[in-house]
């Protein structure tokens, strides 16, 4: 019998240990550490932060679901990985720290066959003085990147509405909290819905939104934005998105990177090298991602981190991080089976593994900060990552070494994205939007670098009922239930 | 002055982009067509995930 050890529980982790149970049988173990007790359909947090959803609405507990699978659930954190063992012996094993309630603090050395690392980011807040201490939110800002973040949001935001109801003007600032930020879409739903929640609540008249972005141009989306199709003509993304904040009256401050925060103020620099100051009585703020900075050690204790592991603490695959300048950059640096190119027992799924390069074209101000978004690996890609890196661990567990392994490249594979711009069943709006593929390849579709049939964007409560069914298809999907694996990824 | 017409003059950033007309916003929530919308974006929606495993 062999063991397979999946680090994190997210959409890549669970994707990962839940089809490798499945396929392997009682044959084989498989191992889920992760340091939460619930699981959480983070796209619909988004909700959860302007009160129209509760927390157990967009979570449920690991643990049952897990029991029914035949997983060895740890509800704990990775310190460090041992591939080659220790002086004690030659298997390989990862060390947790429990955070179980009742266990926590206690380690445990958890050896291992093959192991897949989908542990997610580490929400960076500390790299932005005054967004919060290294992995901690600060108290000056909010966020909606963890259901708890969402609903303390939630309860903010009702603050500032009764202070509106009172006569109080406010003022919300929506967007990242520094120049090397992803998932602005997920400050793009923010915005929009706020505005539809103030709209609802008679007081929108008595706030001014502005968005702060690292990206060069509204749009950007961390993908270098997308050319689709809209009426009839291939439009960018720019004028998409852009119409979107007009319409709402919502401002706009671009190639932005937060330098620091304070109560009530954020001081920026921009592209151009200018800096300048925004004040706010509401923000929301998403932090950089890190990797969670696991660290890695041979037999005889040294660190050898750096050869797993990327600078920025994510797990080095199969991509080709040599591509050098952005003139040299091809669809086929990006990895294919995300397995470490030292062991290959090791793989990574989801935000886990260390891209290429970005995907936005890179830029930084004359003072040489880097602003630019960096690539979003969340969500879509994750799921297939996540089930394509489960069918090769499979594969190598019963058909030996030599097994073919399958791939899944981001520059091959297409992401539906649906943006929730106000919730209601009649009066919702979402802006749904595919493209394909995630990475740009200018050599098969030059010009746009993706495939205009399939790359396309438009708003509409067609867009909100998708996002609605997609909350309950996914989380049905994550539960295991009935038909769980007809639902595609 | 029309609706759409008077964002364009709140702010400079504002003038350089299109907003929706009135029918053009009717359409959004219009749930015939919403549904017509809603039927192919699914399909669509499924070709791309198809295209992607």
């Amino acid at each position: 019998m062999a063991r397979l050890v999946v680090l994190g529980g997210g959409v890549a982790g669970h994707t990962t240990a839940t089809f490798a149970a499945k396929w392997l049988g009682s044959g084989h173990e498989v191992v889920v550490v992760t340091p939460n007790a619930k699981w959480n359909w983070i796209p619909s947090n988004i909700w959860v932060g302007v009160g129209q959803m509760t927390k157990e609405e967009v979570t449920f507990d690991l643990a049952p679901v897990y029991a029914k699978a035949g997983i060895n659930y740890k509800q704990a954190k990775a310190v460090s990985l041992n591939p080659n063992g220790n002086e004690s012996g030659d298997k390989s094993f990862v060390t947790i720290e429990y955070t179980e309630v009742g266990k926590e603090g206690q380690s445990e050395n958890v050896e291992y066959d093959y192991i897949v690392n989908a542990t997610g980011p580490k929400l960076n807040f500390g790299a932005t003085p005054g967004l919060g201490e290294g992995s901690q939110m600060g108290e000056h800002t909010v966020s909606v990147c963890t259901a708890d973040h969402a609903v303390h949001a939630s309860h903010e935001l009702e603050k500032a509405i009764d202070k509106m109801k009172n006569g109080e003007r406010q003022k919300f600032l929506i967007g990242t909290g520094h120049g090397m930020c992803t998932c602005q879409g997920a400050a793009f739903e923010y915005i929009f819905n706020i505005e539809h929640e103030l709209n609802k609540a008679g007081v929108r008249d008595m706030a001014d939104i502005k968005w702060i972005s690292n990206e060069s141009f509204l749009g950007d989306f961390g993908m270098g934005g997308l050319h689709m199709k809209v009426g009839g003509y291939v439009v960018s993304s720019k004028l998409f998105a852009e119409s979107l904040f007009a319409e709402r009256s919502i401002e706009w401050l671009i190639g932005a990177h937060t330098s620091k925060v304070e109560a009530g103020k954020v001081e920026y620099e921009l592209l151009d090298g200018s800096k300048g100051e925004e004040e706010f009585d509401f923000a929301m703020l998403i932090p950089p991602f890190a990797g969670v900075g696991i660290k890695a050690y041979d037999k005889d204790g040294s660190d050898i981190t750096d050869t797993i592991f990327a600078p920025n603490g994510f797990m080095k695959v199969d991509a080709n991080y040599a591509a050098g300048a952005y003139e040299n950059w091809k669809a086929s640096d990006w990895p294919r089976t995300y397995q470490n190119p030292t062991y290959s027992n090791m793989f990574a799924a989801g935000i886990a593994f260390a891209p290429p390069h970005i995907i936005s074209k890179p830029m930084s101000s004359p003072n040489g900060t880097p602003i630019n978004p960096t690539p979003p690996r969340t969500g879509m890609p994750s799921g297939i990552i996540g089930k394509a890196v489960a069918h090769s661990v499979v594969a190598l567990m019963t058909q030996g070494e030599n097994a073919h392994l399958h791939e899944a490249s981001m520059a091959e594979m297409g992401a539906a994205c649906v943006a929730s711009a106000g919730k209601g069943v009649f009066t919702g709006t979402a802006a749904a939007m595919t493209v394909y593929p995630v990475v740009p390849d200018f050599e098969k579709y030059p010009g746009t670098g993706r495939d205009t049939d399939y790359t396309f964007g438009e708003i509409g409560l067609a867009g909100h009922w998708i996002k609605h069914i997609l909350h309950f298809l996914f989380i049905y999907k994550a539960k295991l239930k009935a038909g769980w694996t007809l639902i595609p990824e | 002055m029309k609706k759409e017409e008077i964002n364009f003059d709140k702010r400079d950033q504002f003038t350089l982009t299109m907003i929706p007309g009135s029918f053009a916003r009717k359409m959004r929530t219009c749930l015939i067509w919403q549904f017509i919308r809603f039927v192919i974006i699914n399909l669509k929606m499924i070709i791309v995930v198809g295209k992607s495993h």
